[in-house]
């Protein structure tokens, strides 16, 4: 599995870093970076939960 | 917990309903998931139906969410008519029941009308929004009642569809919701764009031809080719009449989202314990936590730890975005952590009780730092 951005659509609100601080963050100018895009089983839950928690669903995982 | 849990019934299929129903997967629930959901459409996300959805030339996706990995059977189109708390059932529209072991209530709630003209449009679910953009596209004379944030969002997109736009509010828009510096800000921002902004006690809808009309306190008569109002929600609790678990319009839950043991309430009609009392906050992020952690009790119990839930608010309107962490409204100044009036910035309020907020204006910053930044001593 693994988790792809939609950067036009994404507005900063930095929700999925946390439901998910391990596997992303927004940097200093607010962007979001990827900090593990292969999701590991262990990791799915956390990830679906940055997923699903992204108002303007700029994540989906493939 | 003594008897294993096979069924569990969703009834709501808006964010809380969808985050319940991923929850309970995540916490190990691995039988027989129910969702029931009013509208035909898959769950979208509502808070963009009065911001890029009105906006958009050609891009009609930013409502839509990623699809579901629940693996729950999904009864679409399909109304919750009652629950008997006793045999554990809801019944609905189509004649079925489905029997429960847990139940999650999230029926959220749809918009106050002023009148039952059909004249009168409001916008709160998707096929609204649809509506209301096909509206647009004539360029009608539009005639908004409501100062809140989603009457100025609207107000909002009308003008930038190329509307004449009369906004009616009871007192200063945005002024209960956000308080009165930022109040001041959104509107002098409206006013630029063009705005009228009518102030008035109260105000009652009419019809006159085929058109509706707006009638103020004062008699004054508003006429306009399309009339929106956007004046409050009522919680969607007409199912539960003869349960005892609806009380003064909403249900009353725990600090894990819990009614009963088996029974969780989440999302726009449940009022939950904050600072300020039992309250509902009819907000995105607050049914995605209050959702989390109810799902989790639901199958958990008194393991999970309680809802520790602070706002998350954002708008964006006349060329403005703001995001807030913390309990609005806002009084007196702010303290300008970065930039400063007129600018992007970064701002923080201090609440009499020691908690504050933190506001960041045309200011892209990840929610975590608003976070630290509203806890900042003061």
């Amino acid at each position: 599995m693994r988790i792809v951005l939609d950067r036009p659509r994404c507005e900063g609100h930095g929700l999925c870093e946390e439901a998910a601080p391990d596997l992303m963050h927004l940097d200093d100018d607010g962007e979001l970076v990827l900090d593990r895009e292969e999701i590991s089983d262990a990791d799915s839950a956390l990830a679906n939960a940055a997923v699903r928690v992204c108002p303007v669903a700029a994540l989906r995982l493939v | 917990m003594s008897t294993p849990i096979q069924r569990v019934v969703v009834v709501g299929n808006g964010i809380a309903g969808l985050t319940a129903a991923d929850t309970l997967r995540n916490v190990g629930f691995d039988g027989k998931l129910t969702i029931v959901g009013d509208e035909t459409h898959a769950a979208y996300s509502r808070p963009a139906l009065s911001k890029a959805l009105l906006l958009d030339g050609d891009d009609m996706s930013s409502h839509e969410l990623p699809p579901t990995t629940h693996g729950a059977t999904e009864l679409l189109g399909v109304r919750a008519t009652g629950l008997d708390v006793d045999r554990r059932l809801v019944t609905l529209d189509d004649g079925a029941a489905l029997p429960y072991d847990r139940v999650v209530l999230a029926t959220g709630s749809r918009a106050r009308r002023l009148s039952d003209l059909p004249e009168e449009l409001t916008l709160r679910g998707l096929d609204d929004a649809l509506a209301l953009r096909k509206r647009l596209a004539g360029r009608p004379s539009v005639v908004v009642v409501g100062g809140g944030p989603l009457g100025m969002e609207i107000a909002s997109g009308c003008l930038t569809a190329g509307c004449q736009v009369t906004l009616v509010s009871q007192g200063v828009p945005l002024i209960l919701q956000l308080g009165p510096y930022l109040a001041e800000v959104f509107g002098k921002a409206a006013l630029e764009r063009g705005l009228t902004i009518v102030e008035t006690g109260s105000a009652r809808l009419d019809r006159r031809g085929g058109e509706a009309q707006v009638v103020l306190d004062d008699g004054v008569v508003l006429e306009a080719e399309l009339v929106v109002t956007a004046v409050g929600d009522v919680p969607n609790m007409e199912w539960l009449a003869d349960t005892g678990l609806a009380d003064q319009g909403v249900v009353q839950v725990d600090s894990r989202g819990l009614v009963r043991p088996e029974i969780a309430a989440v999302g726009d009609l449940a009022a939950f314990p904050t600072p300020y009392g039992l309250r509902r906050i009819p907000l995105w992020s607050s049914a995605v936590e209050q959702a989390k952690v109810a799902a989790a009790a639901l199958v958990r119990g008194d393991d999970t730890p309680p809802l520790q839930f602070q706002p998350y608010f954002w708008t964006e309107q006349f060329g403005l975005s703001l995001k807030a962490v913390g309990y609005l409204p806002l009084d007196g100044e702010p303290t300008y952590v970065e930039g400063g009036p007129g600018g992007p910035a970064l701002m923080r309020w201090s609440h009499d009780d020691g908690s504050g907020a933190a506001v960041a204006l045309n200011h892209r910053i990840p929610i975590p730092r608003l976070r630290r930044v509203s806890q900042m001593a003061g």
